[in-house]
């Protein structure tokens, strides 16, 4: 009956700066402190006493760490604050990134989406988060702030193992930055899952194709995955099968076969490997071909 | 160590100035310190909807809330204002009317999920009114009662709002 269970005691702080935080987890013993940020997974970890922090920080209250904002580059920046309930109302998202609103509007109800943030989805470092996979196939690079400054990384290499980042202990996840998107581009992110709703994705996969300028070449392919493997992971070797070729059945099926042999599934209660190998093989196909009709057609327009 | 933390949280339109416990989730203040009983508690994970609670007008379930975060937002639950609220007392009565009540457990969070979708869309189609309640689950499955009555809703507070 975790359910009913109190969560465990501890102490509460709400800073109002990064920079508060910043010096509130400059001591770095992780399970001394918790940052909190929507809670939709904190919580419930400390309700099955899979976390029991002596301090839980939360981040509501920062409010510098909520924004969406269009870069003087083109790109787009976003605070791992933003709710995805905000994501989706940001005009900028739903027409430059749209595999982003796509995506976001998959994760949980509108109770969820007004609380759980991206930051939140990003650093719980889960294989099913569905927010990660699309974010990579935007070439997606993060910021993690200290006390001791501040670097940015990639995405694709934020999860060394399963449920952990690259992240120090005295390190939070800050602000996600995407580049301007390319001409003749387009991608998508198909969730499978049991229900229509509500559910954890079963296998998750982000395609984003940039054609060249014939519009048939493809130029570059981003292959993601949730639930691929013990992490979201980039599938680069399969990228590369399609890299520079003429898009076309055949070529197709290498990728998905090369999406194979780079994913390794788990067997859990939802599915087992196998199944997931299935749909990781059907749904690579359908996800690239989905992206290459949508760029081409942008391609028709101009 | 005293636990206690002094803090004061606006719930329907009325301050509470409460000592609580900061692990204390806004579902178990409500109930339990604020004796607001309304608030149903049934999954504890996100799943059924039965605590949802508008906070600052944005639905969210209150089992997945610190009550701690809530201070300095404003906080509506199904008992309403005690003045009376009238566009939540029609949401009320066309769910009594269409026969969206069953056993009543999800009612409180069905309703207050759909004071927040009329807030933000006047008139949903089936399939938006379908897509708000996803995260609210009916054991008794009476969903086609609540879709009409969230229709009847709609359409008598838009009368409302001609005359
Ligand atoms: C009913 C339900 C359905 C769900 N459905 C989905 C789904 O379909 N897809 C999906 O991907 N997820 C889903 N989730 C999981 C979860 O809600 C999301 O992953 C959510 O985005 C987490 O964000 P949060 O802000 O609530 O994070 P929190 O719960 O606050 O934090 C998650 C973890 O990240 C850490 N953290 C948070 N912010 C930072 C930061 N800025 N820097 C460093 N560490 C940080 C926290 O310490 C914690 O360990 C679901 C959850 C529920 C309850």
């Amino acid at each position: 009956m975790t359910y009913l269970r109190r969560l465990p005691k501890f102490e509460y702080v709400g800073p109002r700066t990064l920079t508060e935080v910043c010096s509130l987890i400059s001591g770095g013993a992780p399970d001394d402190a918790m940052l909190l940020a929507g809670g939709t997974d904190a919580i419930l970890q400390m309700r099955r006493r899979e976390r029991v922090p002596r301090r839980v920080i939360g981040l509501k209250g920062v409010a510098e760490l909520d924004f969406v904002r269009e870069q003087a580059d083109g790109g787009l920046s976003i605070g791992a604050m933003t709710t995805l309930h905000s994501l989706l109302s940001a005009p900028a998202i739903r027409q430059r990134y749209a595999i982003l609103h796509e995506t976001a509007a998959q994760i949980g109800g509108p109770e969820l989406r007004n609380i759980a943030t991206i930051g939140g989805n990003i650093a719980g470092a889960l294989p099913c988060a569905d927010l990660p996979p699309a974010l990579m196939t935007l070439d997606a690079q993060i910021k993690l702030s200290s006390h001791r400054g501040e670097r940015w990384m990639p995405l694709r290499d934020f999860f060394p193992e399963f449920g952990r980042t690259v992240a120090q202990d005295d390190e939070l996840l800050s602000e996600i930055k995407l580049p301007r998107p390319a001409p003749y581009s387009a991608g998508t992110y198909l969730k499978f899952h049991d229900r229509q709703s509500m559910d954890m994705t079963v296998v998750g996969v982000g395609a984003f194709v940039v054609l060249d300028d014939d519009g048939r070449t493809v130029r570059e392919l981003r292959l993601a995955y949730a639930n691929g493997a013990p992490t979201v992971f980039r599938a680069m070797k399969a990228e590369a099968v399609l890299c520079g070729q003429l898009f076309g059945e055949k070529v197709l099926d290498a990728v998905a076969e090369a999406a194979c042999s780079e994913s390794s599934p788990r067997t859990s209660w939802r599915a087992n490997a196998g199944y997931r190998l299935s749909l990781i093989r059907a749904l690579t196909k359908r996800a690239i071909r989905r992206s290459w009709q949508s760029a081409s057609s942008q391609k028709g327009t101009k | 160590m005293n636990d206690l933390v002094d803090v004061s949280l606006q719930v329907n339109g009325v301050r509470y100035d409460v000592a609580i416990r900061p692990w204390r989730t806004l579902l178990e203040v409500l109930r339990e310190t604020l004796g607001m009983t309304g608030t149903k508690r049934s999954c504890g994970e996100g799943q059924c909807g039965t605590c949802s609670v508008l906070i600052d007008g944005e639905v969210v379930n209150a089992c997945l809330y610190l009550a701690i975060e809530a201070q300095g937002k404003e906080i509506e639950t199904i008992e309403g204002r005690p003045e009376g609220e009238p566009v939540l007392q029609q949401i009320q009565r066309s769910f009594a009317e269409k026969g969206a009540v069953q056993c009543g457990f999800c009612t409180p969070g069905m309703v207050i999920a759909t004071k927040a979708l009329l807030g933000d869309n006047p008139q949903p189609s089936e399939d938006e009114i379908r897509e708000a309640l996803v995260g609210h689950l009916c054991r008794c499955t009476g969903y086609v009662q609540i879709v009409e009555a969230i229709q009847d809703a709609a359409s008598r507070l838009a009368r409302e709002r001609l005359r």
